[in-house]
């Protein structure tokens, strides 16, 4: 089952289930590895929702609820006491 | 995954633009490339004219995209629903005074957008499109201004292929001048030989009449000598004569 193409040009979602981890492990983990993924994951968002023409307010939102989302999963530990009823 | 739809195609994918990697997970990825090649920089494609769509301002239409083939049309928001209300019920999300305040945040926001988001989306687009005018106009500006260089040089050149009639001029110019000397000069030396021959001409005619009255004067002198006395009184008498007669005569005519 050889694919025509090498395993380590696929995309994540190209690639099968039993080629996972070895997927996984051949992925650069350097800290260059790691700051180039972030470098294109920021590029892919950029390019596709700010970097137009005629943007609108979904590019900037969208980072804002993210953000809002992050910072109330890290601030759950406290929430919790504040619920109404002890049992769901 | 889809893994196996994607063996099948890959054999025959061609390499498409990179935008097809765009297409969202649901769509059929018989064109979806991998990272193989050199992406070619040049020359730079344009600009896109939208961003990805998205619904609410928060989630990307690929989301819906991607449950369309299992759920149709109201499955991703049967799905909101349906997480909204699982997270109050079990207090995943609680609710708190902020809760309150940020509802009220958030419909002042949503209602400010949809009230003046098209104006400042004009007023922004108004200033995208006078820098992108200024450069254009930079650009037209330079062009226009070789183009310039170049017509005049084009002039120059054919300017350079008439250099001849300057120079047809001039040699008219001198060989007229110079006809004009030859003619005057002609003309000079007409007078001149007319001049002299003219001299000639007047001596001649002065001593030929010199030659006549001296004649002339002689040949009166001999013959008033030739004429004695007696001659003469007898010429005067005749002569007294016929001046009688004639007076008579013509004393008679006016009377008839």
């Amino acid at each position: 089952m050889a694919s025509p193409v090498p395993l380590k040009e696929k995309r994540l979602l190209d690639v099968r289930i039993s080629e996972l981890p070895s997927w996984v492990l051949m992925r650069d983990f350097t800290p260059m590895g790691i700051a180039g993924a972030f470098r294109r994951g920021y590029d892919r968002y950029y390019n596709k929702y700010v970097n137009v023409r005629k943007g609108s307010v979904a590019g900037l939102s969208m980072v804002l609820a993210a953000y809002v989302v992050f910072s109330y999963c890290l601030s759950y530990k406290e929430l919790k006491h504040e619920r109404l009823r002890k049992y769901h | 995954m889809l893994s196996r739809v994607v063996l099948s195609a890959a054999a025959t994918a061609a390499p498409a633009l990179k935008n097809a990697a765009l297409l969202g997970p649901g769509a059929l990825q018989t064109a979806r490339i991998f990272h193989t090649g050199q992406p070619s920089l040049a020359p730079v494609p344009p600009l896109p004219e939208y961003g990805g769509k998205v619904r609410f301002g928060l989630i990307p239409e690929e989301f819906f995209q991607f449950l369309y083939p299992k759920t149709g049309v109201t499955g991703p928001y049967m799905l909101g629903t349906g997480l909204i209300l699982y997270f109050l019920s079990k207090e995943i999300y609680v609710v708190t005074a902020e809760t309150f305040s940020s509802i009220a945040t958030i419909g002042l926001l949503i209602y400010g957008i949809k009230k003046y988001g098209p104006s400042v989306a004009e007023f922004a687009d108004k200033l995208n499109e006078d820098k992108l005018a200024k450069l254009e106009e930079a650009k037209q500006a330079s062009i226009k201004s070789i183009q310039d260089a170049i017509d005049m040089e084009k002039a120059q050149q054919a300017l350079v292929q008439k250099r001849h009639y300057l120079f047809d001029v001039q040699r008219n110019n001198i060989a007229m001048a110079l006809e004009v000397t030859y003619r005057e000069r002609l003309h000079r030396v007409y007078r001149e030989v007319k001049n002299r021959l003219d001299y000639h001409i007047s001596v001649q005619n002065v001593t030929r009449r010199k030659e006549q009255e001296h004649m002339i004067n002689w040949v009166e002198k001999s013959v008033v000598q030739s004429i004695s006395a007696q001659q003469e009184k007898e010429t005067i008498a005749k002569c007294i004569q016929d001046l009688k007669l004639l007076a008579k005569k013509a004393q008679a005519q006016p009377v008839m």
